[in-house]
């Protein structure tokens, strides 16, 4: 009863670990499909999503926004799939994308460069120097997009409960380890986590849906109250506040909504 | 056409930092005023003894005597009381009730500051409104507007016309009388009135009624009201078992649910428990709350909701313990902070329950919001409390608290004293400054108020930005820079007839009052028309004159205290403002145009 997140870089055996996780708890193993939850539910073609989520922002994105509303369709089809527990995640960011929900095991598998160098010369069939700079600069674009999106290094261990080098542990050992970690009580599901699993899948509901229209908007909800945070008043405040009521009517188990202008965002705020 | 010299320049600069500073607002408007105070001197565009010249002013005493009359005032409480008859012979209609409640408080206004008369009549609006069920939004703008409106009556009404005298002194112009104003500012004030009386359909914000229908349900027609009903519930005596404590604060934050009392089993009852504390089983809670919100709570947290109050009758009636609106006044030390920090709770042990600011209510994590001029914050406490807070003066509160600081008994002594201060002024013609003086002492002397009060009650952003600005004309006017600006545009225009010169003043002076403060607008324009009149062959002290009257004129965005003030309980949205403001605005520089040239027969 656990919901593991598997953070990789390529090359790294992350995949075929999540696979075997997914395939000895049983749990349902995803990546893409969070994509094409997304791609269906808001009428985006795939490809631009996955171009969402693979490339950092560029300076043009900065002003249309596009990035954002993207990045917020594909979270709310996460936390729709994370809601029903039981769910190893092996796509980029599942460790930011989940933020806050106590049940969630993150992981980071890691390889050798070296090793990593190699299965990607053997299937690509280019040189070890073409496949080093291909690695080190892909691992580098992912970088800087955790960062410029989240202001995150997915290199930095501390965001990780588990981090697992795969050089000497093979991806079996990796396996085993992290079975047993997710059976420890501290990533059992309750009534407690799962209510801010919830409240996780609202705000992102109500982010995904405003995020089109409206730049800026954080939302963060608590037991159903939502609350949205905007940067100042500005003209769009009035129109917001309507959109924010007629959303808080239609989406099911949302109690009280309430827009909070020119208010120091809480972390917890998606 | 004289030579523009290099401390021309330097002044004209120093006013473009002002108004730019006035716009941006980094700093607060009193103290732009004492940097100009400070920078002039320093640039030698005046002499250190012209630049503290403002503090000794007439116009600068007299504001302090205005304040300090105005809190004698109201110490008595004779503005409250004035407010019922006047009910009674308006009757029921509210055209009848805006009309009777606007002149009483033009009237008041006109030897008050605006803002005081403005802040001293809210709480009796209110209560009119709620006992006649007239919207609030239908009474507040239009008797807003004539407390503004009343500053233009008499001479001391308002900041730009006590400082009109000191402006046109160095011209060897001919001083203006307490009443020289009093014919153009009474038929402001009822064309003011007129415009709500007659279009207050088109032009005034439809009642919560109309509102509600879109919003649904769930905003009913008042929220504030609705928030405030009060429940009694009890938890269950296995309330604590298996599972996490409930604080007061988690009730709060995940059912929008206020806990106001509390007994502790066998019963020890706090009234404004802290957020922190824990509840325990067989406790009794008196909490407000919305019914949808309370039922939740009640079934999810297993507590048994009662049909009525029982064990807190006492506690949260009406005798000892209530829920109020309180309104963040102008220049309120609040206005910027947050409820966090200020923390009525743990000073002054009192619940705030809602805010209400710009016609959207909150409800959830109040504590983060900052707080701003005219936000309405609901607030339950006993009353011994609430009056505790009251007494900080930085919050009006709208429901009117049993007070005890009040002195009835010394109505007469002010009442004397005000009259003893405008006859000195009409009949013995004494300098405005040392007759106002006068009333002011002699209310200390009979008690009206202590001689502390008067101190607390007089208003330094006031006295330091008036202080502060006049230096600023002082130089426009000896460096030639008002001259010079005055003979450019006129070049620039042309000979133009000395009605429509005033006109372009009016227009000129409606605009620099909205931006930079009407005390700002009146120090910066008086030197600019005078010269421009002389230039024009027109009555330069007219010129004045429309000056101080036009820098009233401030309607069209809610950046007028008075305005400020009223738009959080009157539920307005800038919006508002513009639609009635800009009729009011158009009207009143017509009526303005139109009465001097009546009167004084340009």
């Amino acid at each position: 009863m656990a919901i593991i997140t598997i953070s990789r870089g390529s090359y790294s055996k992350g995949k075929e670990v999540a696979e075997k996780v997914a395939a000895r708890l049983g749990y349902e193993c995803i990546s893409r499909e969070v994509l094409l939850d997304a791609s269906d539910r808001f009428n985006i073609p795939e490809v631009r999503l996955i171009r969402a989520i693979h490339d950092a922002p560029s300076i043009l994105d900065r002003f249309s926004h596009g990035k954002q509303a993207f990045m917020a369709y594909i979270r709310y089809a996460l936390a729709c799939r994370a809601q029903k527990d039981n769910l190893v995640y092996h796509g980029l960011a599942g460790h930011v994308l989940l933020l806050g929900i106590p049940h969630v095991l993150k992981v980071r598998v890691i390889a050798n460069l070296e090793d990593r160098v190699k299965s990607e010369m053997s299937r690509e069939k280019i040189s070890e120097e073409e496949a080093r700079s291909l690695i080190l600069r892909d691992d580098q674009e992912r970088r800087k997009w955790t960062r410029s999106l989240y202001g995150l290094d997915p290199w930095d261990s501390a965001l990780y409960d588990l981090v697992l080098h795969i050089h000497k542990l093979t991806v079996d050992d990796a396996v085993a380890f992290i079975c047993e970690a997710a059976k420890l009580k501290q990533f059992e599901s309750t009534p407690e986590t799962r209510r801010k699993m919830d409240d996780l899948v609202t705000a992102c509901e109500v982010k995904a849906l405003l995020a089109d229209e409206y730049m800026d908007v954080r939302v963060a909800c608590e037991f159903g109250n939502v609350l949205i945070y905007t940067k100042s008043g500005g003209r769009l405040q009035h129109k917001l506040q309507e959109s924010a009521r007629k959303l808080g009517r239609e989406i099911k188990g949302i109690h009280h909504v309430e827009v909070h202008p020119g208010v120091p965002t809480p972390a917890q705020a998606v | 056409m004289e030579q523009l010299t290099p401390e021309m320049i330097l002044v004209m600069a120093m006013i473009g930092v002002a108004v730019f500073l006035f716009i941006v607002e980094w700093v607060r408007v009193d103290v732009v005023a004492i940097l100009m105070m400070v920078a002039l001197p320093l640039l030698h565009l005046v002499t250190p003894k012209e630049a503290f010249i403002g503090l000794s002013s007439n116009a600068v005493v007299s504001i302090i005597a205005v304040i300090i009359i105005g809190a004698g005032l109201d110490r008595t409480g004779i503005i409250n009381k004035m407010v019922k008859p006047i009910v009674r012979i308006a009757g029921n209609s509210p055209s009848r009730i805006v009309i009777a409640i606007s002149f009483t408080v033009a009237i008041i206004s006109s030897f008050m500051q605006n803002i005081g008369a403005a802040a001293l009549f809210l709480p009796a609006i209110q209560r009119v409104s709620k006992s006649l069920r007239i919207p609030i939004s239908r009474l507040l703008m239009p008797i807003g507007f004539s407390a503004i409106l009343g500053g233009t009556v008499t001479l001391v009404g308002s900041s730009p016309l006590i400082l009109l005298n000191d402006l046109i002194a160095p011209f060897n112009l001919k001083p203006f009388g307490l009443f020289d104003v009093t014919p153009i500012g009474l038929g402001l004030v009822i064309s003011g009135i007129a415009c709500f009386v007659l279009f207050g359909k088109f032009i005034l914000p439809k009642g919560p009624d109309a509102a509600s229908d879109q919003q649904g349900q769930e905003d009913g027609s008042s929220p504030l009201e609705e928030i405030g009903e009060a429940y009694e519930l009890k938890t269950p005596d296995d309330f604590t078992h298996y599972r996490d404590p409930v604080r007061i604060d988690d009730l709060r934050r995940r059912y929008l649910v206020n806990v106001v009392a509390i007994v502790e089993p066998p019963d020890f009852k706090i009234v404004n428990p802290p957020p922190d504390m824990e509840l325990r089983s067989g406790m009794d809670l008196a909490v407000y709350g919305v019914e949808r919100d309370v039922k939740r709570m009640a079934e999810q947290e297993g507590m048994f909701l009662k049909d009525s109050l029982q064990v807190f009758q006492n506690e949260v009636a009406e005798g000892t313990s209530g829920a109020v609106e309180a309104v963040v006044a102008p220049r309120s030390p609040l206005v910027g902070k947050t409820l966090r920090q200020i923390d009525l709770q743990d000073r002054f042990r009192v619940t705030p329950l809602a805010i209400y600011r710009h016609g959207e209510i909150y409800r959830a994590e109040i504590g983060d919001l900052a707080l701003g001029v005219g936000d309405a914050i609901l607030l339950h406490g006993t009353w011994k409390r609430l009056k505790a807070l009251q007494g900080e003066k930085s919050l009006l509160f709208t429901t009117p608290i049993d007070v005890d600081l009040m002195r009835p008994e010394k109505a007469v002594f002010a009442g004397f004293w005000l009259a003893t201060a405008l006859i000195m002024i009409m009949i013995f013609k004494i300098q405005l400054s040392v007759c106002l003086m006068t009333g002011a002492l002699g209310m200390v002397i009979t008690k009206v108020l202590t001689i502390d009060e008067a101190y607390q009650s007089v208003d330094w952003r006031t006295i330091f930005l008036l202080a502060g600005l006049i230096p600023l004309g002082i130089a426009t006017e000896k460096t030639g820079t008002a001259a010079w600006i005055a003979h450019a545009v006129l070049n620039t225009i042309g000979t133009v007839n000395p009605m429509v010169l005033l006109s372009i003043i009016g227009l000129l002076s409606t605009v620099f009052t909205l931006v930079v403060s009407n005390v700002g607008a009146t120090v910066l324009l008086v030197p600019l028309v005078v010269n421009m009149a002389i230039a024009a062959n027109a009555d330069p002290r007219m010129a004045a004159l429309v000056v101080g009257l036009a820098t009233n004129n401030s309607f069209i965005l809610p950046t007028h205290q008075v305005n400020a003030l009223y738009m959080g309980p009157g539920r307005y949205r800038s919006v508002d403002f513009m639609k009635a403001g800009a009729v009011v605005s158009v009207v009143f520089l017509a009526v303005l145009i139109g009465i001097i040239s009546l009167v004084y027969g340009i």
